[in-house]
């Protein structure tokens, strides 16, 4: 059960997320940083709740403290052409 | 009033986890306060340059060489991968002959301090780095230079610290210092008091909020760096690549003539993780301290990214990402005791440098702690050298 990948982009295991959650981390953002969750092509759509939901279940905390207050840009992948490109591209 | 530590030092970025394990090597009882959490700001922001190109000669640079030094076997020292990329290299390609002009001139400064930097052709350069764009001038190249992964890196000297018996607070915010007339005591703060011999200050952009505290004046501030990274990509660059303009900015600002770029700082930086994505960035912003990111600075970034490397604008960037680096007047960080202060030592100020410098602060200013005397002078670094006590 402890070996499932949480976070697919970057095949992190919940006993990994564990791990970090003893080591100190009590917020998503602090996982990431110490184990990469969240980290991958898709930013965290699909593992953020399921990591939250762990560490809610590990330390008691209510959701609101456990969940980044908010998302950074771009929403998804955007190529870096369309912003960054040529006027006349 | 019995102490609880040797030695508290307030702050979990780079620096402090650096202090941290470099006091705890030398057998101090360390407590490390953190408001938020380890490596949650700057040090959790930022690309993993460990170059010497990127360095101010004389006093800055020669610190660089000692620090780089450090980190060739650090992963090792530490127990734990800190993606230490040895001699990737170095690189700022220039895009004009006033470019070329004051890179020849600074390279011509930092050589002095031994290390193998010189100016290379566009050829020589697309040897080495073949996506590169081939209508450019020519790049400074410096061979040995590496690349880290900060986040790792600072994870990694709080894990060490620990395991040689270090307290690390999270989620604890110094919200005074306890003075004993001009002498720091120790800390209040949201968990408690706590008393320790003597203080480290290494808070990076907030280091001045901890100095009035203190009742000094310490001249850093925020200044903010917006970064983007890209989906991981295979093989892409070796080098830790600025363009030219990132040295003008820092070294030679009069001579940018762009006023947009000067007041965002917008200059390129772009190295590739080795998960595959590139970090991009960056801007040099005074905003205070707000962390948030600009489309106008993405849109600048990106632009230059294209410029030198066209081949990007197929890849997607999936994250922006800002941190603040604390900045100085004179571009040099603040390393040791503060005369007027007994027991209180900074370690702050490094603004862009902080990783790269981050093994020699902590091990220098530990020794200057414990044995009163550095292994190697920080008098250029001596933050006596500000009015600290003006009002």
């Amino acid at each position: 059960m402890d070996d499932i990948i949480i976070c697919r982009c970057q095949e992190v295991t919940r006993q990994e997320i564990l791990d970090a959650i003893a080591a100190g981390a009590t917020t998503v953002d602090g996982v990431k940083r110490r184990t990469r969750a969240g980290m991958g092509l898709c930013q965290g759509k699909t593992c953020e709740r399921l990591v939250a939901k762990i560490i809610a279940e590990q330390t008691g905390r209510p959701m609101a403290e456990i969940l980044p207050p908010k998302s950074r840009i771009p929403v998804r992948p955007v190529k870096i052409g369309i912003i960054g490109g040529k006027d006349d591209e | 009033m019995s102490k609880d530590a040797d030695i508290i030092v307030i702050g979990g970025g780079i620096i402090g986890c650096s202090v941290t394990y470099q006091l705890s090597k030398l057998g101090k009882k360390v407590l490390q306060i953190e408001r938020e959490d380890i490596t949650r700001g700057a040090a959790g922001a930022t690309d993993g340059v460990v170059g010497y190109h990127t360095k101010k000669p004389g006093a800055q640079m020669d610190l660089a060489v000692q620090s780089i030094s450090m980190f060739e076997h650090l992963s090792e020292e530490l127990g734990e991968d800190v993606e230490y990329g040895f001699h990737c290299g170095g690189m700022q390609p220039v895009e004009d002959q006033l470019q070329w002009d004051i890179l020849s001139g600074i390279v011509e400064e930092q050589r002095k301090s031994g290390v193998d930097i010189r100016m290379i052709s566009i050829e020589e350069a697309r040897e080495i780095e073949p996506m590169l764009a081939p209508d450019l001038k020519g790049a400074l190249y410096s061979p040995t230079g590496g690349k880290v992964n900060p986040i790792k890196l600072t994870i990694a000297f709080s894990n060490a610290a620990k395991k040689l018996g270090a307290t690390v607070m999270t989620e604890t915010e110094v919200t005074d210092l306890i003075m004993e007339g001009t002498a720091v005591k120790g800390v209040k703060t949201t968990k408690g008091d706590f008393y320790a011999d003597a203080v480290v200050n290494s808070c990076g952009a907030w280091a001045a909020n901890i100095g009035k505290m203190a009742g000094l004046n310490i001249p850093i501030q925020p200044r903010k760096g917006q970064l983007i990274v890209t989906e991981p990509i295979g093989p892409f660059m070796d080098v830790t690549l600025q363009c030219a303009r990132y040295n003008v900015i820092k070294f030679r600002p009069e001579a940018v003539d762009d006023p947009a770029a000067l007041k965002i700082g917008n200059s390129l930086s772009i190295e590739q993780t080795e998960t595959g994505g590139l970090i991009i960035g960056g801007t040099r912003e005074f905003v205070g301290y707000d962390r948030e990111n600009s489309l106008e600075a993405i849109e600048t970034i990106l632009r230059r990214a294209v410029r030198f490397f066209p081949a990007l604008k197929d890849i997607c960037f999936i994250r922006a990402f800002a941190g603040l680096r604390p900045y100085t007047p004179d571009g040099l960080p603040l390393i040791g005791k503060v005369n007027a202060r007994e027991g209180f030592y900074i370690a702050a100020g490094h603004e862009g440098d902080g990783i790269a410098l981050s093994p020699i602060t902590g091990k220098l200013l530990a020794e200057q702690i414990v044995y009163g005397k550095e292994s190697y002078s920080l008098e250029s670094f001596d933050p006596n050298r500000f009015p600290l006590e003006s009002a």
